[in-house]
């Protein structure tokens, strides 16, 4: 009885603070597997997966800026003043445009304020858009996939290889590594080397 | 000195009753094996302060210097009084509100963990130049009092968030001073004017324009305007001076009047006399001068047009790039420059006409006979006799046209007349003295508002439009102005229309029947020429926040003209002056992009001073009265004529010299405090020229005698200027037109109560430990025994077990730090003259909270950067040494030690990181740090800041929250900016490409920068210096930030017997 009340006394608090620790790293928290609704129904089923459009056509600052980007509406307008220009769908893209007043989307991937991540090195170090966002050409309306928590971020800043691929399919939503775990590795080693790949890990890199 | 508390710290007093007592570190016998305590011993002998000192003493204020009782009950424990207590008043108020709010927020989250969604807001067409995230830079300008400099603005989105000197720009290579930089608050500042009105009815701008437009017509058709005045700031840009041309070619008898608070007047005085009445003014060259004598001429503080005579200035005290140039300073305050001096002569400002005769007498040549005129006007004291002989001496001893004599600009002409005549004497002209034509063609100052309020009063004016700043508050209180304009004392004020555009709703806009909000420099097109005649074209960065009009535009409406914008106008002015030289749009292109115009330098003058013509300034020169106190006038290091009053970055920016913030105060020297029977903080009531004005009076070691100084600018009491209100007190309120910058004659009378001042320097205690170092450069080369140990001290071996206790970590290259990048800074006393650029620059870029007065009173200050002003022998005359210090980034950090969350850790390339998101402000680090370096954010002081003031901040800086520490962080953002472009484009950081916020702008490059693990670059070169020192070195922190050593190069016949120089005041 005793021994039982003590497990118990025990078991309650482990329990206790270990489902809070478990609780803060679900999704629930971290706010994956939440596809966010945008005020206009933009697909990127359609526009990344079957139109095959590269990521980098609209989200153009990747390589050079810490933000990948949200796409101005002549982005937009570029395709759209020639197909489905009279389409329903569009009337609030056309509206933006011919009014000047940004499309107010909302942002699924929110770094804390205390938070700078670059795109920029990512992707020019072989860090693909799929690692993190997933299979984006496959979201009806796009979610997020990584918990960005910082442990998740620290296992790829700590061993950086398996998550590289050939910076020519950077934004290919379908590239994997080989199958043969060797070949892998192998692979990882050398894009490492050759893209000189030094993953940092002082806090001043993100936190300033 | 006197017998100092030798009780430790901490120690109970005997008679605390033994269970209360504390143990007592230093009775208790250390265990031979025990190394901490050992060390523990070794540190608290080295730090105790009966210790002998090193050689020389330092000082911050006289309290310590004196060891007065309450400065060391003050200072004695760790925290001042009240550091720690709970927020009082309106913090507390807001914090109960913060409380309030952050509770109804959580019952409204309550039902989810996820916060609100954020939105992303896209451009509609994204600027071509854009890249979002990443910041651009434009070439600008910005005019203050005739000067225009150059400027490089940073904009993020569109929203410009840092000025910096333009690189480009021959005055400011890169540099900018405190008012440059914080010009930018004030294009955000939420109390700028944003109605135009007529009377209290707000107005169109179209009903402006035809008011004005019709005005203008039936002027000229009746009169030609003879009854219209205009009072501006000096012309200095050619684009207005083309407007005021056109206007007065349709009213060809209005007049435009120029004022500004800070004129060159007696300065133009003087070399239109030497000139024939050509408009002339002198550019030095500091480079070349191997010896300089300041007249009361401040020439290295930062105001706009001294930053390249600072930079030239500065690059003369580097031993290593040549023999030292040698200063002397003749002044009556302690200013900026006369912390530069090796030999600084205080006198009274009245006495330095004799101290300019005396010296032009000896010189001979053409100045001898004008110091004869001068004979009578002024008498030399006696006791200046040796140091006159001195510099005498020194100036016909070196090469001719190798020294330079510098008169200052309150000085009256007669002084300038005499330094350009010492000048000629010495064979300067040409080499170190250039005579361009000036940049301001007309007289202003003064005069000019003189001759305007004999016109009102005499009823010849009925239009008067104020474009200058503020004249109502900046005038002397015997002008005048105020009386004509408000129609409780004017009678006849209904006959005569104000038009007035300012910024802000302040002491003028109040008599002003017509208001109009003048659109920010940072909001509108100009150009103006620096004081060397460069023209510099200002771009604005945003379009007007607040429906401010831009000045051209609002001149323009004088015209027959169809409406352009300032923009067009501008362009369409220097297409016309670039007519038939080929193809414009690529010149214009490149003149905006660079932001300055090539050639246009102000060409020679005509000429060569003719010094007979200068007598008559000198035998026209009517002495001021002497007797009593001398009053001085000076405008402020801070907020200059009263125009930055509203700039909180400003006001809390402590004092160069006195360290004060939030205030100004009567200065004294100490021998006149005490003959007053003044202590400071104590009220006086100034009695002069008939005015009495109840001041404040502050202390200043090395003040002349006799000698009262008050800075302008503040008791500002404009309608809507909240941060400005009933700072300090007004001294305009006493001066006279007849006497501007100073008269005899004055008396302070010590009256009931007392004030409380904000300084930062008495912050802390420095318990004799060499922190900033001078010495003269022999001593350097051949050191003293007290001079060796005081170096033994600062840069001796380390003993293991005694100061070096703590594991040294390995920051050669290692995997995680391929390019072995090891950061570092080094800064050279010899070149920091204190001008505080570098305090607003880190302001500026690292998002620091302003805390306001009372704050700072319990040493709540949260500048990174401060700079320490030491006082080095007697305290009447003593020397000044500057030391700018920020967090050293120790490779031992005592903070990292006692952190209990990690918050603050190292980096693999030696940076001492701060974690906000981990830091729970336990305060321990700060408690641990000897630098006192750290702050702590014991407020939400950016809890309060308005959507327009938001857009002010670096976006690549955490804004911190309440309850965190903060601290230099070597601008970490902008080595991982450069890092990011660097590792992109797979090469190593530039060594020019990588400046932190203070070094890029420092005037005198005294800041330095980099990787200390590559031997070319300069920071490594100055860290391996003979000069290079580290602060506390003795405590084994390992500091990777380097101080160096400040020479000195005295005049060896003005310096008391050698070795008692080098040993004085060690006992």
């Amino acid at each position: 009885m005793s021994r039982l009340s003590a497990a118990a006394l025990l078991a309650v608090p482990a329990i206790g603070i270990g489902g809070l620790m478990a609780y803060v790293r679900s999704p629930y928290v971290t706010g994956q597997q939440r596809p966010v609704e945008q005020p206009i129904e933009f697909d990127h089923r359609h526009h990344a997966g079957d139109e095959q459009i590269d990521c980098r056509y609209c989200h153009w600052s990747v390589e050079e800026a810490p933000s990948a980007g949200i796409p101005s509406t002549t982005v937009c307008m570029s395709c759209h003043a020639q197909v489905w220009n009279k389409s329903p769908y569009l009337t609030e893209v056309r509206k933006a445009f011919f009014s000047d007043m940004p499309i107010p989307w909302i942002r699924v991937h929110n770094l804390p304020d205390f938070v700078y991540f670059n795109h920029s090195i990512h992707v020019a170090k072989g860090v693909g858009c799929a690692t993190c966002h997933g299979r984006v050409d496959q979201m009806a309306a796009v979610e997020q996939v990584a918990p960005l928590t910082m442990a998740w971020c620290l296992d790829c800043h700590r061993n950086p290889e398996p998550h590289l691929r050939p910076t020519e399919f950077i934004t290919s939503m379908t590239w994997t590594p080989p199958e043969d775990k060797a070949k892998a590795a192998e692979l990882g080693r050398q894009l490492a080397e050759a893209y000189d790949v030094h993953s940092r890990e002082s806090c001043s890199t993100c936190h300033r | 000195m006197p017998p100092m508390n030798t009780k430790r710290d901490g120690a109970p007093s005997q008679d605390t009753p033994s269970s209360f007592a504390l143990p007592v570190v230093t009775d208790r016998p250390a265990a031979k094996s025990d190394v901490v305590g050992e060390a523990l011993e070794h540190a608290a002998a080295q730090a105790s302060s009966s210790e002998p000192g090193y050689g020389q003493t330092y000082w911050r204020s006289l309290e310590e210097k004196l060891g007065a009782p309450e400065y060391l009950e003050q200072t004695r424990p760790e925290f001042p009084v009240g550091a720690d207590l709970a927020p009082t008043g309106f913090a507390r108020r807001e914090f109960m509100q913060l409380l309030g709010a952050s509770m109804a927020l959580a019952g409204a989250t309550a039902c989810s963990t996820r916060p609100v969604d954020e939105r992303i807001l896209p451009y509609t067409k994204t600027p071509p130049e854009l890249v979002p995230g990443n910041p651009l830079h434009y070439a600008s300008g910005m005019t203050l009092a005739g000067h225009t400099s150059g400027l490089l603005i940073t904009a993020r989105e569109g929203r410009p968030v840092k000025i910096e000197g333009n690189p480009d720009h021959p005055v400011n290579q890169g540099a900018a001073g405190v008012w440059e930089q914080a010009f930018l608050l004030s294009l955000y500042d939420p109390s700028r004017a944003r109605v135009l009105r007529q009377g209290k009815s707000p107005r169109a701008l179209r009903a402006l324009r035809e008011e004005l437009g019709s005005r203008a017509n039936k002027a000229s058709a009746a009169d030609g305007g003879s009854r219209v005045r205009f009072l501006s700031e000096p012309g200095n840009s050619p684009f207005t001076g083309d407007l005021r041309n056109r206007i007065l070619k349709k009213l060809p008898n209005a007049r435009f009047h120029s004022y500004t608070a800070q004129t060159h007047d007696s300065q133009a005085e003087a070399s239109r006399a030497l000139f024939g009445g050509q408009a002339v003014s002198a550019v030095y060259d500091f480079s070349q001068a191997d010896i300089v004598l300041s007249l009361d001429a401040d020439f290295l503080e930062s105001r706009p047009e001294n930053l390249g005579y600072a930079r030239q200035f500065a690059n003369r005290r580097d031993p290593n790039s040549g023999p030292l140039n040698r200063l002397y300073v003749a002044e009556a305050r302690f200013s900026i420059t006369g912390g530069m001096a090796d030999h600084r002569l205080r006198v009274k400002s009245q006495d330095v006409l004799a101290v300019a005769a005396a010296v032009a007498q000896a010189v001979g040549g053409p100045a001898a006979s004008l110091a004869g005129a001068a004979a009578n006007k002024a008498s030399l004291k006696s006791d200046h006799g040796a140091w006159i002989q001195a510099v005498v001496a020194d100036l016909r001893a070196a090469r001719p046209g190798r020294t330079l004599v510098v008169a200052g600009e309150r000085q009256p002409a007669a002084v300038h007349a005499l330094a350009h005549a010492i000048n000629a004497a010495l064979g300067n002209t040409g080499t170190t003295v250039k005579y361009v034509q000036a940049s301001i063609p007309e007289q202003d100052g003064l005069s000019q508002v003189r001759a305007l309020v004999e016109d009102i009063t005499a009823g010849r004016v009925d239009t008067l439009v104020i474009t200058s700043w503020n004249p109502v508050f900046s005038v002397p209180a015997d002008t005048g102005l105020k009386e004509l304009l408000d129609p409780a004392t004017n009678p006849n004020r209904g006959n005569l229309t104000v038009l007035y555009t300012g910024l802000f709703e302040d002491e003028t806009s109040q008599y002003a029947d017509w208001f109009v909000p003048a659109a920010h420099p940072l909001e509108t097109w100009s150009d103006g020429r620096s004081f060397d005649g460069t023209v510099a074209i200002a771009q604005p960065l945003i379009q007007p926040l607040y429906n401010g009009v831009p000045e051209s535009e609002l001149l323009a409406m004088f015209l027959d003209e169809p409406y352009r914008p300032a923009y067009q106008m501008l362009r369409d002015y220097w297409q016309g002056q670039a007519e038939g030289q080929g193809d414009f749009e690529a010149r214009w292109e490149s003149w905006v992009s660079d932001g300055a115009i090539p050639g246009t330098q102000a060409p020679a003058a005509q000429g060569s001073p003719d010094f007979g013509a200068a007598a008559s300034l000198v035998t026209g020169f009517t002495p001021p009265a002497s007797g009593e106190l001398e009053v001085n006038f000076v405008y402020d290091y801070k907020v200059f004529d009263g125009r930055f009053g509203n700039n909180s970055w400003l006001q809390e920016l402590p004092d160069p010299i006195t360290k004060m913030t939030w205030d100004n105060a009567a200065l004294l020297s100490p021998e006149t405090a005490k003959r007053l029977g003044l202590e400071p903080g104590d009220l006086a009531e100034l009695n002069y020229g008939g005015r009495k004005l109840t001041v404040p009076v502050w202390i200043t070691p090395g003040h002349a005698d006799d000698t009262v100084t008050m800075s302008l600018g503040y008791g500002r009491d404009g309608l809507h200027e909240q941060v400005a209100k009933a700072v300090g007190f007004n001294a305009n309120a006493v001066r006279t037109l007849k006497a501007p910058w100073f008269d005899g004659g004055a008396t302070l009378t010590k009256v009931r109560g007392s004030y409380k001042f904000s300084l930062t320097q008495t912050h802390w205690r420095m318990e004799n430990r060499p922190l900033a170092l001078d010495m003269p450069l022999s001593e350097l080369k051949n050191p003293s025994p007290a001079t060796e140990h005081t170096l033994h001290r600062v840069k001796g071996e380390l003993k293991f077990g005694i100061q070096d206790n703590l594991p040294a970590f390995d920051y050669s290259k290692g995997p995680s730090n391929p390019q072995g990048y090891k950061w570092g800074m080094a800064i050279d006393l010899s070149r920091c003259t204190g001008c505080s650029a570098c305090v607003v620059a880190c302001q500026a870029e690292n998002n620091i909270p302003v805390v306001g007065k009372q704050q700072v009173s319990v040493s709540r200050e949260m500048n990174w950067l401060r700079i320490d002003r030491y006082f080095e022998g007697s305290e009447s005359d003593p020397r000044m040494v500057m030391q700018p210090v920020m967090c050293v980034h120790c490779e031992k950090a005592p903070c990292e030690y006692v952190c209990p969350v990690n918050a603050t850790v190292h980096s693999d390339e030696g940076l001492n990181d701060m974690v906000y998101n981990r830091c729970v402000g336990t305060r321990y680090c700060s408690n641990n740090c000897p630098y006192k370096v750290r702050r702590f954010n014991y407020l939400h002081y950016t809890a309060d800041k308005t959507a327009t003031e938001k857009m002010l901040m670096n976006p690549d800086v955490t804004v911190r929250n309440r309850g965190v520490m903060e601290k230099c962080t070597y601008c970490v953002q902008r080595i991982e900016r450069v890092r990011i472009d660097a590792r992109v484009e797979k090469r190593v950081i530039n060594e020019k490409e990588l400046k932190t916020a203070c070094q890029q702008t420092c005037p005198t490059q005294a800041i330095t920068f980099g990787s200390l693990n590559d031997p070319q670059q300069r920071v490594t070169q100055l860290h391996e210096d003979e000069r290079a020192y580290k602060l506390l070195h003795e405590l084994g922190t390992r500091p990777r930030t380097a101080h160096l050593i400040r020479v000195r190069n005295p005049n060896p016949a003005l310096e008391p017997a050698a070795p008692a120089a080098a040993n004085q005041g060690s006992h």
